[in-house]
């Protein structure tokens, strides 16, 4: 489902060069998606090796958004793409910002998980986590696949999903705080698991925030900073122009 | 590793608070989200276009055109070879009118007041809408007679006048600091930009209302179209300019409005930002990222 035939221009080494972009920010949002499964794996088992591993390969995440944004700066200066050639370029540039940020709450997780696989009865302050984790692990998951199939109904679906992230993240802090008055002592431990946490909601506003790249990719409006019920109304008014073009 | 937060989690997750609306009370209509969007609703017309068929003989060259050109804007007609957009801009000061066998139906105001219409004096029509074409076409006379040309030919002679009008005319084309110091040479020593800029110094030394370029920088080097394109921005706030180009880059660096023509139809005709941001036709959307053909 290509619904911007981003294959038919005359100049077939644009074609391929915006292809790669595209590729390349799938490629790149799929190790990001590992790091996070990784890390989320790493502090509920208490695995420090494979907490290692996370913190250290952060730099490829770092190095891909590098790499991806010169490709861009390329194409503005020596393509000047128009209209949604323009508009991938730009959706791109800040997908892959929010992505690298993806990863760099990733390696945080994968550093609390050092730090808290010397916890002792930490079980009982990750539940909540993994919970939240694997929830927003779907989000950003449909985010790249929305990405991948420039598919505004499944851009919508995650960015209401956030919600359910946003309620999460408060159910545990209110859980945890309960646990630091009922012992003072745990609270260093709990407060890891606060940032984590947090963590894992940012990790939720940015595949949120990539949704809305997409619908702006996709429809040519800017969505950030609209409500939910805006975003979904307008995307009902561009579907039904679609069909009346048709 | 620091970060700043987004204004928006802060709303939604201090101190745990309720599911609070992103858009922090602000209606959405009420913002203006396009930053100052251009639209025709709001323009003085200078000219209008109402149902223009344009016939070369048998070859019916324009479709049913109806436009409103807002007055001093930029308008650009944009479109491949032969949509047209030539055609339509020689409407404007009556140009076809030379070509035999073609053939107009509709109309064409210009301030309220049809400029097919009998009684218009052709020559006082062309005064009122200036045009500069595609290669620079000085006279082989001195600079100061070029830019003079259509002044004596309404039968100016004070010399003063003259002197006056043709150095405002220069420097309204940016050209006088290149060329005061001789002003009597030949024109046609003269680079192929400062042809092009005299040529509009003699086009606007007229006083016209309306500015028709077609092509204007096509045959110039990057620069000296950098000098017309910044000539054209100036230009707008004593003028209504309409500008033919072939190149799309340069339609949406100059223009407050585009229109995209293909095979003698207007497809689209929208305020500059969105119809190279996000048009809402599909031919426009591919003939500006080079999809068409």
């Amino acid at each position: 489902m290509d619904n911007l035939h981003l294959n038919q221009h005359i100049s077939r080494q644009f074609n391929a060069e915006l292809e790669d972009i595209r590729n390349r920010v799938m490629a790149m949002g799929g190790l990001v998606e590992q790091q996070l499964n990784d890390a989320l794996q790493a502090l509920t088992e208490s695995d420090t090796t494979l907490a290692e591993v996370v913190v250290t390969n952060d730099y490829r995440v770092n190095a891909m958004e590098v790499t991806i944004d010169e490709e861009c700066t390329q194409i503005l200066a020596r393509r000047q793409p128009a209209a949604s050639d323009l508009r991938l370029v730009i959706a791109v540039i800040k997908t892959i910002t929010d992505l690298e940020r993806i990863g760099d709450e990733a390696e945080r997780i994968g550093r609390m998980a050092l730090k808290f696989s010397e916890a002792e009865n930490a079980g009982k302050y990750l539940s909540g986590i993994s919970h939240l984790g694997s929830h927003v692990s779907k989000m950003l998951h449909g985010a790249l696949d929305a990405f991948a199939r420039m598919d505004t109904e499944a851009a919508i679906k995650v960015a209401r999903a956030d919600r359910k992230a946003d309620k999460e993240y408060e159910g545990i802090l209110r859980e945890l705080i309960t646990y630091m008055m009922e012992d003072p002592r745990s609270i260093p431990h709990i407060l890891e698991v606060m940032w984590s946490a947090r963590a894992l909601e940012r990790i939720g506003d940015r595949a949120r925030n990539i949704c809305e790249y997409v619908i702006y990719l996709v429809q040519g409006k800017d969505v950030r900073h609209t409500s939910l019920e805006q975003v979904e109304k307008e995307a009902r008014e561009f579907a039904k122009k679609r069909r009346d073009d048709k | 590793m620091l970060q700043s937060e987004d204004t928006r989690t802060e709303t939604e997750t201090n101190g745990m608070s309720e599911q609070v609306p992103l858009t922090h009370g602000v209606e959405i209509g009420a913002l203006d989200r396009t930053g100052g969007d251009l639209s025709l609703d709001d323009e003085d017309i200078a000219l209008e276009v109402n149902k223009l068929d344009l016939y070369y003989g048998d070859n019916h060259a324009l479709k049913s055109i109806s436009m409103q050109i807002p007055r001093n804007r930029v308008t650009a007609f944009i479109g491949p070879s032969g949509c047209g957009k030539s055609t339509l801009l020689r409407c404007f000061n009556r140009m076809n009118d030379l070509v035999d066998n073609c053939r107009v139906e509709g109309s064409i105001t210009l301030d309220g007041k049809d400029i097919y219409d009998k009684s218009v004096n052709v020559a006082e029509l062309r005064r009122r809408v200036g045009m500069v074409f595609q290669k620079p076409n000085p006279f082989p006379k001195s600079i100061f007679e070029n830019v003079a040309y259509g002044l004596r030919l309404r039968g100016v002679k004070d010399r003063r006048t003259l002197t006056e009008v043709v150095e405002k005319a220069l420097r309204g084309a940016a050209i006088w600091d290149e060329v005061k110091d001789r002003l009597e040479d030949n024109a046609l020593g003269l680079s192929g930009g400062q042809q092009q800029r005299l040529v509009i110094a003699r086009a606007i030394a007229t006083e016209p209302e309306v500015l028709l370029l077609d092509e204007p920088a096509s045959a110039l080097d990057p620069i000296s179209t950098l000098k017309i394109e910044e000539l054209i921005n100036d230009l707008k706030d004593r003028f209504t300019v309409v500008i033919v180009t072939h190149n799309m880059q340069q339609a949406a660096r100059v223009s407050d409005y585009t229109a995209f023509m293909y095979l003698g139809e207007l497809v689209e005709y929208a305020d500059t930002n969105s119809l190279f941001t996000n048009p809402s036709e599909k031919k426009t959307e591919d003939y500006i990222t080079g999809r068409y053909g």
